[in-house]
């Protein structure tokens, strides 16, 4: 019994998060009996990974702020300020704070004609699905799960999104919640096979699908087209104008999310939110090199691990933006010419990208570059 | 009732250990349900839009009753909507507030005494009322932000508390607004075809030609004004005369289906006014092909649509307002403007209650039978077809942020639709009835309100109207100023449609970017009248007053300003990929449909009819200005929006020949002298005059008919007076949204669900103008 706990306390001491910045005060907390154990804990990689970065606190500080984000940038972009005046000097940051707490304090309509059990059970598990992805993608060197199959396991387990989906607008049981459900099956496998394909093209590019052994090259450079497929698979995925098919607001009044009020709406409308983020992380981590990033004199080498993170948290914000513009630009496709699309001109250039990976790995193994 | 509902929302909010958490979270994140009523919607939207950015207090327009938990419910309810409203308001989740905007949301406004409508604190507890006509934007964000120091503060208010201000009038002591008692001829003599004396050659020999044609089929055809002739036929020839009409002169669509209830007579007249817009000499006349019918409990008439399909939904109307029968008409067997309750409305026996003369005391305070059920239901027979043949009916509407104020029952099979039947109706506010117990000067801003987007025309149509009928000729800087006005208006009305094209299609962008130029518009309005969208500004005779050199100036660089930004416009909307891929060939009308389905304006001309009023049959300066037509022949929603895309250039080049000619021409009278009688001084500015001029205003007996080319099409009044009442006896308008209702149902049938809105936003429907 005594060996398994000693066991353990070494699995867990050898694989600690190392901040230097921080050692003292940790050091400091160590001498304190149970406080230290928790430290310890939390400062475990794979535990570090799955509730600090990149798992659940920054999953839910994004959610909390990059409404935010997308609801002022929108706004500047269209003549107009944005949320602003709950706190003025502030410019309206913590309006997503009230928006969450009024979801939390709101009824949660359960209506006669919905399904009761799965009504409930797919709004709040959906949430669960959000962070199940985040264990085999690394921050940095900040991972959770480092399997030589974690991007294939990260793709299968984002499918569980559109099931969820399926789920609520099938729970519903309401017309326009059919509708959007039904639009949200066909477009979930337009988009997915030429995503896959993106990807597999990069696995191959690099020779690994362990996201730890992934090199710090770029893809976006070194593969354009996978990473303009993947892209657009993301928007596809996340619903972002163009591709905001699903939830048309004035065409299938908001599809699958139609019937659901107070905080199993606020679960569901931060959806997409989450898998835009999960997205974003991996192509952060596939396209533009992960966690690396120019060695600042001074800030490197006292954040350690933690430099890691900040780059990656930059790039992900930096795509996640650029996805959200998207809205202000665009209208948004009918359901065949997004069909059409993901079916059609997606597949395609999803197949060269592969080709261009395999082109791209011969010319390598043959010397040529 | 009311009353503890309300409270029980607060109580919600002001019980617990988390109270203060729960006051500061709804106070913030007040969420209005996106659910337009009436015309106050156009406000609302300015003030959620760029100009005025309702966003900063945290309230973000959500679109679905689940998600929201705040109600701004604009302006007039009438009884459809009222169950509409009713059954949102028990759709959101507790704890929710209501704001209630407009003076028709408190005790009905100017339609007070319409059958029609009914007070939203009947159906659901407000919270907040905001007195306007229609609102601005700044009050109603005033109004939001009272609500949330209701839920904060506690602050128990319902309303604004007026302050009493003593301000310096130049009227004298106990002055009162002199009004005319309204005088109601006990036996009116109801005629429409009263000849007159004018100098039209072509209608004598159409009158001649006629007459040889019609051998025997007709009892009289006059001249009843210039390009306006009156058949009068037998009932049971007038369907043989129209197919005369019809082949031999090409008269190929109505204008307008009328009925005149002449109680004291026995009889009820039933008019269609037909025209040609194939027959280049016939376009400009009208013919008003009419006949007597007993006056019976529910009459019956053959209807016209194996002719002429354009008559359709309005005989639906007529059925509904007279109780006749058209028999042929698919929609006899329900009620089409009109909730199921209101029986034969514009009969002479159902009366209004009458205002009191301003001298009277009593308050204005009609009693209102609230609807007794709430159902809303679409007929069951279509249910019971579309499970025969495996089709999906979705209903959208009129709660639907896609809908507006009007409830589409969309028959669907795959992705495909099959058919489309539409439920007006939700915001019809009996103008037609109202107007038949105000003065004729009452009148003008009651029909302004048919479309607040597009006001100008609305006033000038009903005014050309009076004038036709009281030969006034307008002073020629007023016309000036009128034609201005007109083109203004039309611009604004182009971007409104504009905006909302865009949100139908997601691009919210394009929705804001045109609301901001919109505010340019406005603002050019409010300068030149005071009022951003309610003005009622051309009266008869001219307009109220002059407008400055410096406001002209405004205009003039208004209209550079606005070309300046087309070009980004252009690269926002227009050339924008997925916006050219969801209209390039989606819902073509060819121009047999376009002619043989009654559509109007610029949406005819995209289907490739060279017809536009202001060319046709000018008025005002139009022929003195130079500009062009512009038609199109692909017929589909990229054509009808291009088409409208370079009018509006057109419009802003007339926008500024008339700046310019306004300038150089010197200052003078802006109203007839004619109408205003021995109050000449006025004849600059009515201020002060307005009722003792126009008053008591009576119109010679006869029926007098105006078209103008209005934003969205040709808007046609027509006014029936007995020469004696200074009310008039029946006012007939007919805009143009009404008469495009059926190109958006005949348009969508075959394409995808989404093209659906596609459609809806290229043919500009506006369902306040539609269902007047």
């Amino acid at each position: 019994m005594q060996e398994v706990i000693n066991e353990l306390l070494e699995t867990m001491m050898s694989n600690q998060v190392s901040v230097p910045v921080i050692q003292p005060v940790i050091d400091m907390a160590a001498q304190m009996p149970m406080v230290g154990l928790g430290i310890s804990f939390i400062l475990w990689t794979p535990i570090f990974a799955l509730l600090i970065c990149p798992g659940l606190s920054t999953l839910g500080i994004f959610l909390l702020f990059f409404p935010w984000i997308e609801r002022k940038l929108c706004a500047r972009i269209q003549w107009r300020v944005g949320p602003r005046e709950i706190v003025p000097w502030l410019g309206g940051l913590i309006q997503l704070l009230a928006d969450t707490l009024r979801f939390l304090f709101q009824e949660v309509i359960v209506h006669k004609d919905a399904h009761r059990p799965y009504f409930l059970q797919f709004a709040f598990l959906s949430f669960a699905a959000a962070l199940l992805p985040l264990l085999f993608i690394n921050a940095g060197d900040v991972i959770a799960i480092a399997s030589p199959y974690g991007v294939q396991l990260l793709l299968a387990l984002v499918c569980l999104f559109p099931l969820f989906i399926l789920g609520l607008g099938w729970a519903s049981n309401s017309r326009f919640a059919f509708i959007g459900s039904v639009r949200e099956a066909f477009m979930y496998f337009a988009y997915e096979i030429p995503f896959i394909i993106a990807v597999l093209a990069m696995v191959i590019l690099f020779g690994t699908s362990n996201p730890i052994l992934i090199p710090d090259k770029w893809g976006i450079i070194l593969n354009p087209i996978a990473a303009f497929t993947f892209f657009v698979g993301a928007a596809m995925a996340t619903s972002r104008m163009p591709f905001e098919i699903p939830e048309a607001d004035q065409e299938v009044a908001a599809g699958p999310h139609v019937e659901y009020s107070g905080i199993a709406f606020g679960l569901i409308y931060v959806m997409c939110y989450e898998k835009a983020y999960i997205l974003s992380t991996l192509m952060v981590v596939l396209f533009l090199g992960g966690g690396s990033g120019p060695d600042i004199p001074g800030l490197t080498v006292h954040l350690g691990d933690l430099m890691g993170i900040v780059w990656f948290l930059l790039k992900v914000i930096i795509v996640m933006t650029t996805m959200f513009v998207l809205r202000t630009i665009y209208p948004r496709y009918r359901l065949d010419q997004g069909l059409t699309i993901g079916w059609g001109a997606m597949i395609a250039i999803s197949l060269v990208a592969l080709a261009w990976s395999i082109v791209f790995v011969f010319m390598q193994q043959g010397g040529v570059l | 009732m009311e009353k503890e509902e309300q409270d029980r929302n607060m109580h919600i909010l002001r019980t617990g250990v988390l109270s203060p958490v729960k006051r500061w979270s709804a106070k913030w994140s007040l969420w209005p349900c996106h659910f337009v009523t009436s015309c106050c919607g156009v406000e609302l939207a300015h003030a959620f839009a760029s100009g005025f950015d309702g966003e900063r207090l945290g309230t973000l327009n959500m679109g679905i009753s689940r998600q929201a938990n705040f109600i701004i419910v604009e302006g007039t309810i009438t009884r459809k909507m009222a169950r509409a409203l009713r059954i949102v308001w028990e759709q959101m989740p507790d704890p929710k507030f209501v704001n209630v905007i407009g003076a028709c949301g408190q005790r009905g406004g100017i339609f007070w005494n319409s059958y029609n409508i009914t007070r939203p604190s009947d159906i659901v507890p407000v919270d907040f009322f905001i007195p306007g006509c229609p609102v601005t934007p700044e009050s109603l964000l005033r109004g939001v932000r009272a609500v949330q120091d209701k839920i904060a503060l506690g602050k128990d208010e319902t309303t604004i508390k007026f302050k009493k201000v003593a301000l310096p009038s130049e009227v004298g002591q106990g002055s009162t607004i002199p009004t005319s008692p309204k005088r109601f001829a006990p036996t009116p003599l109801v005629k429409v075809d009263i000849p007159r004396e004018v100098d039209w050659d072509f209608g004598s020999t159409t009158v001649n030609n006629l007459k040889s044609q019609l051998e025997g089929l007709y009892k009289s055809i006059t001249i009843t004004d210039k390009n306006r002739i009156a058949i009068k036929t037998a009932p049971e020839n007038l369907m043989e005369v129209a197919r005369k009409l019809s082949d031999n002169m090409g008269i190929d669509h109505t204008k307008s289906v009328n009925v005149v209830d002449v109680p004291h007579e026995q009889k009820f007249i039933l008019e269609y006014m037909a025209s040609s817009y194939s027959n280049n000499d016939l376009m400009p006349v009208i013919i008003t092909l009419f006949t007597d019918i007993e006056r019976k409990a529910e009459p019956e008439f053959p209807s016209i649509t194996p002719l002429w399909d354009s008559a359709d939904y309005s005989e639906r109307e007529m059925h509904d307002f007279f109780g006749i029968k058209y028999e042929g008409n698919a929609g006899m067997n329900a009620k089409f403007l009109l909730a199921p309750e209101t029986q034969t409305p514009l009969r002479k026996d159902f009366k209004l209650d009458e205002e009191n003369y301003v001298f009277d005391d009593s308050p204005l305070n009609p009693k209102i039978d609230l609807p007794s059920s709430l159902e809303m239901p679409a007929p069951t027979d279509l249910y019971d077809e579309a499970e025969a043949n495996d089709e999906f009916i979705i209903l959208v509407g009129p709660h639907h942020t896609g809908s507006g104020h009007l409830r589409w029952i969309l028959r669907i099979k795959g992705d495909i639709i099959v058919d489309v039947t539409p439920d007006p109706g939700y915001v019809h506010r009996s103008m037609e009835k109202i107007a038949e117990n105000r003065l004729y000067i009452q009148n003008v801003p009651l029909f302004e309100r048919a479309n607040i987007s597009d006001p100008f025309n609305m006033n000038l149509g009903y005014v050309h109207a009076i004038e036709k009928a009281l030969s006034i000729e307008v002073p020629e800087r007023a016309k000036y100023i009128r034609t201005l006005l007109a083109e203004l208006s039309r611009i604004g009305a182009f971007f409104y449609d504009s905006g909302i094209f865009s949100l139908f299609t997601g691009h919210s962008t394009g929705f804001m970017y045109v609301w901001a130029i919109r505010e340019m518009i406005l603002e050019a309005t409010v300068r030149m009248t005071g009022s951003r969208c309610s003005p009622s500004f051309i009266i008869p005779g001219g307009v109220r007053r002059d407008i400055s050199k410096d406001v002209l100036d405004m205009t003039g660089n208004f209209t550079s300003a606005v070309n300046k930004r087309l070009k980004k416009f252009e690269d926002i909307l227009i050339n924008n990929p997925v916006f050219i891929a969801r209209t390039k060939g989606v819902g073509v009308v060819t121009k047999q449909e376009a002619i043989k389905y009654g559509l109007v304006g610029p949406f005819l001309r995209a289907s490739g009819v060279d017809y536009d009023i202001r060319k046709v049959e000018p008025y005002e300066v139009y022929d003195q200005l130079n500009w062009e037509v512009t038609t199109g022949d692909a017929g589909d929603c990229l054509g009808r929006y291009m088409g409208r895309y370079e009018e509006i250039k057109q419009s802003l080049s007339i926008l500024k020949q008339t700046v310019d000619a306004l300038k150089r021409m010197p200052r003078g009278d802006v109203i007839s002298e004619e109408v205003l009688g021995e109050y000449k001084e006025a004849s600059e500015d009515i201020k002060g005059h307005l009722y003792h001029a126009y008053g008591n205003l009576v119109l010679p007996k006869g029926e007098w008919t105006s078209v103008i080319e209005s934003a969205r099409g040709t808007l046609l009044y027509s006014i029936i007076s007995d020469g004696d009442s200074n009310v008039p006896y029946r006012v007939r308008i007919v805009t143009p949204c009404w008469m495009n209702l059926r190109g958006i149902v005949e348009a969508s049938k075959g394409e995808r669900v989404a093209d659906f809105w596609t459609i809806y936003g290229s043919f500009g429907y506006f369902p306040p103008e539609a269902d007047r």
